[in-house]
């Protein structure tokens, strides 16, 4: 039996939150209005993250996803073809295939979820502080902290390069 | 849960919305002062009464809303700009008892939310239809997105010496020097930075009348422009109250005067801010939309990074003075 307690609480109007963006983000038409449940939908997972006392993650999500990303595509969107609607096509079965699809997705992870031994003990979340993040992260991980590091100044070199030669034809 | 939980938020926000009011106020005064004038005089006493007639005015305002706006967009942009500006306050310690949520990852926290804006004021831009206000929602995100990175940067040097991202924490350590000092070009990184995210003045180009109409809010009138408005000077609060966290020491003492209370230690610094904000839109024209990306891009951040090397070197050559 769940107990009602506050944070029972905060995690289920969260949760209806980020479901329920998702619904919207699937449902809207409009692409601008798509991107903004998505962002509604990410800034309620950042609340989740602070009910599992990970206030790093939580403030990183918000920064990056939130803010950033959202902004990204809505810039992305609004500097093109931000008038287009996507058009319903009626395909018949479609539902009923989608239907069964998901059902069995669900049916797996249920599965999995139910069957996998969970062994080892959960930590104490309460000590997980940012200096120990910090820690973690330049002592233990820091050969491949730094691979990413790499794999993202590539990435940044590559879209410098992209960007030069299509303004050059 | 005591009374006070729901109380201080509600205190807060009358303290707030004082602040914005006498804030406009001031920012007029000065500015009629700086320029050989006297700056609104008319309604009330030393026209202590001109703010509140400006937004009763935007109150009683017919509301107007475009034909061929996105209605529903139009009407939450407005809310999507302000709820974050008012939940930054949240983390910000005005003194050792006076803090509403201390979170560990305090300067993140705030730096973070107040990202949140940007999509508000791009949303108004983009849902009233309006090229001006689409254009001037670009720039203002542009810039806005641009001046996040240096100010985070420069923050970075202020960590270090603090050794923790907690608010309270660094205000702690803040007990024998201020990092105005050790830190002075973070202070210059970080106060720039700020009147960018700001768009004050010598940065106010999303709302350069003379070529964007108005910017962003061209399309708003009534409470939702007033509300835009709000946002704008609750942000002013708050990077004035962080201003003062991080580099001014918060609620400590100058030269031992104890007796003082801390809380009115921390209104002092914070109000020197606020005057040096109104002090630079009085002085400096405004810069040019190269120049501003210039400025960001090539002067603040590399400074910033600098500023992030230099703090590592001295924390490890000076240990124990630094």
């Amino acid at each position: 039996m769940i107990e009602m307690s506050g944070e029972f609480i905060a995690f289920f109007v969260l949760a209806v939150c980020a479901i329920g963006g998702a619904v919207f983000m699937l449902n809207f038409t409009r692409v601008v209005h798509m991107v903004l449940s998505l962002a509604f939908t990410l800034l309620s997972i950042a609340g989740i993250y602070v009910l599992l006392n990970a206030e790093f993650l939580a403030v990183a999500q918000v920064l990056i996803y939130t803010g950033s990303v959202s902004i990204l595509m809505l810039f992305g969107i609004m500097l093109t073809r931000h008038r287009d609607q996507e058009e319903t096509v009626v395909r018949p079965w479609h539902g009923f295939f989608s239907f069964i699809g998901v059902g069995a997705l669900f049916g797996i992870l249920v599965h999995t979820i139910y069957n996998t031994p969970f062994e080892e003990s959960t930590a104490s979340v309460k000590e997980f502080t940012v200096s120990r993040l910090g820690e973690i992260v330049f002592k233990q991980y820091v050969i491949p902290f730094e691979a990413l590091s790499i794999l993202l100044l590539v990435a940044l070199v590559g879209a410098v390069i992209l960007a030069r030669k299509e303004s050059k034809t | 849960m005591n009374v006070w939980m729901l109380l201080g938020p509600v205190l807060l926000l009358g303290v707030v919305l004082g602040f914005v009011t006498y804030a406009i106020l001031l920012e007029r005064k000065v500015l009629g002062w700086m320029q050989g004038r006297h700056g609104p005089n008319r309604v009330g006493p030393w026209g202590i009464f001109q703010t509140v007639a400006d937004v009763f005015k935007l109150l009683i305002k017919e509301d107007t809303i475009p034909a061929k706006a996105d209605r529903t967009l139009f009407k939450m942009a407005p809310v999507i700009a302000f709820v974050p500006a008012f939940v930054v306050l949240a983390a910000i310690p005005f003194s050792e008892d006076l803090v509403f949520a201390d979170i560990g990852v305090g300067v993140l926290y705030i730096i973070s939310l107040s990202s949140i804006t940007t999509i508000g004021i791009l949303v108004g831009g983009w849902a009233s239809n309006n090229k001006y206000a689409l254009l001037g929602a670009m720039r203002s995100v542009a810039q806005m997105i641009s001046y996040e990175i240096p100010l985070v940067m420069s923050v970075v040097g202020v960590v270090m010496a603090a050794g923790t991202l907690n608010l309270t924490g660094i205000v702690e350590a803040q007990q024998r020097m201020w990092f105005i000092i050790p830190q002075i070009i973070g202070f210059l990184v970080f106060f720039t930075a700020s009147l960018a995210e700001l768009n004050r003045t010598p940065f106010d180009l999303p709302e350069a009348e003379s070529e964007l109409v108005a910017g962003y809010h061209v399309e708003y009138s009534g409470f939702r422009f007033a509300f835009f408005m709000l946002a704008e000077y609750v942000y002013v609060f708050a990077m004035a109250a962080l201003t003062t966290v991080l580099f001014l020491g918060g609620w400590n003492p100058v030269f031992g005067l104890e007796f003082i209370p801390p809380l009115i230690w921390f209104v002092l610094k914070f109000a020197l801010i606020v005057f040096t904000i109104f002090w630079i839109r009085a002085t400096l024209p405004r810069i040019r939309v190269d120049q501003l990306m210039q400025l960001g891009w090539k002067v603040l951040l590399p400074l910033a990074l600098f500023n992030i090397f230099l703090s590592a070197l001295l924390k490890e050559v000076l240990e124990g003075w630094y």
